[in-house]
């Protein structure tokens, strides 16, 4: 971490981390050239010069573009013209899905709309359009504890009285998996980091969370930031671990502060350090902010830029439940994950199965955008269905009819209106051919253009493949130019069956981002026969 | 290496082998050649071509330089899934090509040009990646010429350099398509802290790195134009 905070702290700075800057750094820390050269090229955060004073960051994926059309990020570079004071740069999802379109104002969230932009660049609109943390916060169920007095009651319960088998087996009893998307049983993976030979381990909270669509752990970071932190304090005295790292995108400015706060208030009430409530257990916790990337989410690319590399995702095996941050067993788990387990604890498993809609266990917070009325975060029974979510938000927007939806997140399959009886389950989900994902639902209207959703996501993952790998690379960027190609008409018809080549992107990637990248467009491909945006690329040179 | 052996079948045949062993050097021991582009037994195993993958029952195929062997491991390494995908990988690696090979003109054995000669490959339906996006040239070093058009990132010179020479000069640079090799801060190979050592491109699968005398005699040899 030493190597990109020092790089961070300089562009916080000064702007910029310059070749000047690098020299000094690789003679301090006896570092090669060569590796600072490979950090700050990868990592987005970093710029070589310092740009002008006014930076707008425009979010160019799925949501925003719904939200303002597909031309709305050259409308915003006519509005601004040839100011030379002002830069504008086409970024990632910046998950403010809600209040699309959205950007960022020199690291600053805003809403993104022409007349946010003008307003800004005229020097009025800049604290007015303020848009992120100031959802209201709201009482959730999720949360054991009625006043802040009360909060980390779980652990001082644990720590009076507790044992370690005892909150693995309520999580499975729970029947817990991972929300952060690949849905791993949750108390298999303590069980098994707890079992790990290591004198030394680690306990990791992934809140790098951003995915298209997916903006729950902002949510959760910024309300609940006591329940990951005790969650993870939970997870630390199970596995017997005595550091962590929440490791949290940089976009997210408003839950940095809340993590900030909690982790020093924690520190006061004796929460966290050493001989927490007077036991034995101590634990230290920080706060790592990422300088940027879709896939450090990706856990073992998270763990590459802890250890001060290119965030480039591992050949796996080795898990990190046995060989994670520096070789040693590391505990990684999603925001809405550790966030879950204070409940569970507090209430015991058979309260969190109750939860759930008859036949399912538990309580999903779900990330809902696209063309509904209200977009937002809520916290459903599991098995809600898909219909019942869109109600809570009030139906699609305008009283339009729904074309598809979406239920987990730029991967997961987009599945026709026919299908909102979904229950939101992972089995149920995948029965269909599609998944539950983080649970980042984007719904669209029947007068969208397919195609052009389902694009936006394939570029996503172009656009933020690590390059590791061959067929990600090369794949993902040759299926954007093929597509686009036939789109403009410089081809009659895609030279290589777009299904094929997903087929060697999925069995031979190295992480899951090149082994979905291609599926939205195949699947939509597939799915939707009479979808007149796709006609063009069901052609393929024989 | 310590331990007990374990025992592991590929393709049928049984072979055992000590803790740490990779598949691919199991492979070996039986006489199974796995192609590989990015791996070079003297360096540390990076499984980023994707070349040598195997069957080994799971979701995703395993790359064999890096996937060590498991007692009672089942291992496919041949089958017309695999081929088809060792096709497809060789393809998108093609369409980056430059015109020609600078390595295949001077010592061929261009490693890249012999796999598609395996494969039998004679026409490339990818888009033209030299044309679309060209990656330039850097002819200032005097004795290695780099053509990063024909680099396909398979981190040898990176390996050899910094792992085996100890010369600390090469990086990867950039991310995703766009990512490519750079020496020191991104400066010219020839200002670069390079002590021209060769070992880069010594050990070069492609055109990208090669020898620049070697490419000099050749013109000589071909009657002296330029
Ligand atoms: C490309 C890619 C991006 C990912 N991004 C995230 C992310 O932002 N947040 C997250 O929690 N998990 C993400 N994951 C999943 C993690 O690798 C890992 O499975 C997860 O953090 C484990 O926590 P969980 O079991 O609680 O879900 C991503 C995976 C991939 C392949
Ligand atoms: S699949 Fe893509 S993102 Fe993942 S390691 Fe390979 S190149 Fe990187």
């Amino acid at each position: 971490m030493r190597l990109l905070k020092a790089m961070l702290a300089l562009q916080e700075a000064k702007g910029a981390v310059t070749d000047a800057d690098l020299q000094r750094l690789a003679r301090d820390e006896g570092v090669p050239l060569h590796r600072l050269q490979g950090l700050r090229s990868f990592y987005p955060a970093f710029r070589e010069q310092p740009g002008p004073p006014v930076q707008i960051q425009l979010c160019r994926d799925v949501v925003c573009r719904l939200a303002a059309g597909h031309d709305h990020c050259q409308r915003v570079r006519a509005a601004v013209g040839d100011r030379a004071d002002v830069e504008v740069r086409e970024v990632s999802c910046i998950g403010l899905c809600d209040q699309a379109p959205a950007m960022l104002l020199n690291g600053q969230p805003r809403r993104g709309r022409l007349e946010d932009v003008r307003a800004c660049l005229g020097g009025t609109g800049s604290d007015s359009a303020c848009v992120a943390g100031t959802t209201p916060a709201r009482r959730w169920p999720t949360d054991p504890y009625a006043s802040p007095q009360a909060r980390y009651g779980s652990l001082r319960r644990l720590l009076a009285a507790g044992r370690p088998e005892e909150v693995i087996a309520s999580l499975k009893q729970a029947a817990l998996r991972g929300l952060g998307g690949a849905a791993f049983p949750t108390g298999l993976k303590w069980e098994l980091t707890r079992h790990a030979a290591g004198a030394e381990k680690y306990v990791v909270c992934n809140a790098d969370e951003s995915e298209p669509g997916t903006f729950k752990d902002r949510l959760l970071l910024e309300q609940l930031p006591h329940l990951v932190v005790e969650g993870m304090l939970i997870g630390a005295w199970v596995i017997g671990a005595r550091r962590g790292i929440i490791y949290l995108r940089h976009e997210y400015v408003h839950a940095a502060q809340a993590l900030r706060q909690e982790i020093e208030r924690a520190y006061a009430t004796g929460a966290l350090g050493q001989g927490i409530f007077g036991s034995d257990f101590g634990f230290d916790l920080e706060l790592f902010i990422s300088p940027g990337g879709y896939i450090l989410g990706e856990e073992t690319a998270l763990l590459e830029a802890l250890e001060d590399r290119r965030g480039e995702p591992r050949n796996k095996p080795p898990f990190p439940t046995n060989a994670g941050l520096h070789g040693r067993p590391t505990l990684i788990n999603n925001v809405e994950t550790f966030a879950a387990v204070p409940a569970i604890c507090w209430h015991g498993p058979d309260w969190w199965a109750s939860q759930g809609k008859p036949g399912y266990k538990g309580l999903k917070f779900v990330s809902v955008s696209g063309d509904v009325a209200r977009p937002g975060v809520h916290c459903v029974p599991w098995g809600s269905t898909v219909r019942e979510v869109l109600e809570l938000c009030g139906g699609v927007a305008g009283g339009r009819k729904l074309k598809a939806f979406s239920p987990g997140g730029a991967s997961t399959p987009f599945l026709p209106a026919s299908m909102l009886d979904t229950p939101l389950d992972f089995d149920a989900l995948k029965a269909v051919g599609s998944a539950l994902g983080t649970g980042a639902m984007v719904f669209v209207a029947e007068h969208r253009n397919l195609l052009d959703v389902v694009l936006a996501q394939v570029r996503f993952f172009r656009n933020e493949s690590c390059g590791k790998c061959v067929p990600c690379r090369l794949g993902s960027q040759k299926a954007v130019a093929m597509v686009e190609q036939v789109l403009a008409g410089a081809r009659e018809a895609l030279p290589v069956d777009l299904g094929e080549l997903h087929e060697t992107m999925a069995r031979t990637s190295i992480c899951g981002l090149g082994q979905v990248a291609l599926l939205p467009l195949i699947d939509a491909l597939r799915r939707f026969p009479r979808e007149p945006s796709l006609q063009s690329l069901r052609r393929v040179r024989s | 290496m310590s331990g007990k052996m374990l025992t592991l079948t590929i393709d049928g045949r049984t072979v055992s082998v000590p803790p740490g062993t990779t598949i691919w050097e199991a492979a070996r021991l039986l006489g199974i050649d796995i192609p590989v582009l990015c791996h070079e037994p003297r360096m540390e195993p990076v499984g980023v071509c994707r070349l040598c993958v195997v069957d080994v029952g799971e979701r995703t195929l395993a790359a064999s330089c890096v996937r060590l062997c498991e007692d009672g491991m089942n291992v496919v390494s041949q089958s017309a899934e695999i081929e088809h995908h060792r096709r497809m990988l060789t393809l998108l690696l093609l369409s980056e090509q430059p015109e020609s090979s600078a390595r295949e003109a001077t010592t061929g054995d261009d490693a890249l040009y012999a796999l598609a000669r395996r494969q039998g490959i004679d026409e490339i339906p990818f888009p033209d990646g030299a044309r679309g996006h060209p990656r330039g040239r850097d002819d200032s070093s005097p004795v290695i010429a780099v053509d990063h058009q024909a680099c396909i990132l398979c981190d040898r010179c990176i390996r050899g350099c910094n792992e085996l020479q100890h010369n600390h000069v090469i990086t990867r640079s950039g991310k995703g398509y766009r990512a490519r090799i750079a020496f020191d801060l991104d400066v010219p190979m020839g200002s670069s802290s390079c002590v021209a050592c060769g070992e880069c491109a010594a050990v070069c699968p492609t055109g990208a790195l090669t020898h620049k005398a070697l490419q000099h005699w050749r013109r000589e040899w071909a009657g002296g134009e330029e």
